[in-house]
């Protein structure tokens, strides 16, 4: 995962979601309001109306079929997105690497299902009250040294 | 301009070699590596040729891994990132979640506020479990006015350890409520900093008015058999829960 290089460059600066801005733990105090909301652009103001399933864990890959549509050479956003998404990737990794806010990866994330370019696998989630799921997982985490 | 031939739309086109039952995915992987460093869109010069022998042999598709995740909750430098780096095998990453007006209302629990946006940093890291599990490790901000994106974090967490540091115990108050709200099972990490403790355990617990259900314990956020060992017993008791309430059922 970490061989993916940096594709931050899919996304216009003034639409990121303004990282390595200095701020240790993410506050930023005082800012204009309408910074938090220019990355909304992306989404034509779309802020709700996701698929709630889609979680920031959620993993997203390309789709194997063809897409319905093809992506508009004027969002490459979206391309860096599908790009990304060669190899499994989850939401929020996508939204750090392209360095794009994490609700409007969402939307993007769910537009992108729908135009049939990634398969985002909403159902492929682990039932975290198995007793077997914690137990594999505490198998996992006792055999790191 | 028209960049119809872009690289996705080459991807797209059905394969000219391998069978129907080939490896699409693998192929796109494949080319989507070559074209990575540079997001190629812009790059129509020299579309990829598919062609599985470069490829090698058709693989079998590869599935996602199944996601599970791990909510670290503390207030600001408690070490959240630290023990996420500790940890993951990924540096950690970064990812800004801002409040946005469809989530005003839910951030009133700041008195005297009018500020309508909040801007949220969240460290995540992973590790992988085995061939088909992905632990993810999410830091977040432990305070009540980013209680509006712990629905999310929290729902499907296999449960969260509160990193607290014992000379700011009042930090950590909103996320022990929420996740015994939420009843996530949770347990209190207080990091020891250069090994030191401001108070003990004890008066942590008696502090905190954690049930003596919850485990207190001490960890150092840098050292990373540390951290597996409070992600331990975190998940031991996320165990014992599972197991009462399937033999409950």
């Amino acid at each position: 995962m970490s061989d993916v290089p940096d594709p931050a460059t899919g996304v216009r600066p003034y639409l990121g979601a303004g990282l390595g801005s200095g701020e240790p733990e993410g506050v930023a105090p005082g800012s204009d309001p309408s910074a938090a909301l220019r990355p909304f652009v992306l989404t034509s103001g779309r802020v709700v109306g996701v698929d709630p399933a889609i979680g920031v864990e959620t993993q997203v890959t390309v789709c194997d079929g063809p897409p319905r549509t093809h992506l508009p050479s004027s969002a490459p956003e979206l391309h860096a997105i599908v790009a990304l998404c060669a190899a499994p990737m989850s939401v929020a990794e996508i939204s750090a690497r392209l360095r794009m806010h994490l609700g409007v990866t969402r939307v993007l994330v769910g537009d992108l299902r729908a135009t049939g370019h990634l398969d985002v696998h909403t159902l492929d989630v682990a039932d975290p009250r198995d007793p077997e799921t914690i137990r594999r997982v505490i198998r996992g985490l006792r055999a790191i040294s | 301009m028209d960049y119809v031939r872009s690289p996705e739309w080459q991807l797209t086109v059905p394969p000219v070699t391998g069978g129907r039952n080939g490896d699409p995915a693998g192929r796109h992987r494949g080319q989507h590596s070559a074209y990575a460093p540079n997001v190629g869109w812009h790059h129509i010069g020299a579309p990829p040729v598919v062609d599985a022998r470069v490829m090698g042999p058709p693989k079998k598709k590869r599935r996602a891994p199944i996601p599970v995740k791990i909510v670290i909750a503390g207030g600001f430098g408690v070490g959240k990132t630290t023990t996420v780096g500790a940890i993951s095998e990924i540096a950690p990453l970064t990812t800004e979640a801002e409040m946005t007006t469809a989530s005003i209302g839910v951030d009133d629990m700041l008195p005297g506020s009018d500020k309508t946006t909040t801007t949220v940093a969240m460290d995540f890291g992973c590790v992988t479990i085995d061939g088909s599990l992905k632990l993810y490790l999410f830091g977040t901000p432990g305070q009540a006015r980013f209680g509006f994106m712990w629905d999310d974090l929290s729902r499907g967490a296999l449960g969260a350890l509160v990193v607290v540091d014992s000379a700011r115990l009042e930090e950590c108050h909103f996320a022990i409520d929420y996740f015994e709200r939420a009843n996530l099972p949770f347990v209190v990490a207080v990091n020891a900093f250069d090994g030191h403790l401001a108070h003990d355990l004890n008066a942590v617990r008696w502090a905190l008015a954690v049930g003596e259900h919850v485990p207190v314990i001490r960890f150092d956020a840098r050292q990373r058999l540390s951290v597996r060992d409070a992600l331990l017993v975190l998940l031991d008791r996320a165990l014992d829960r599972a197991l009462r309430e399937r033999g409950g059922t």
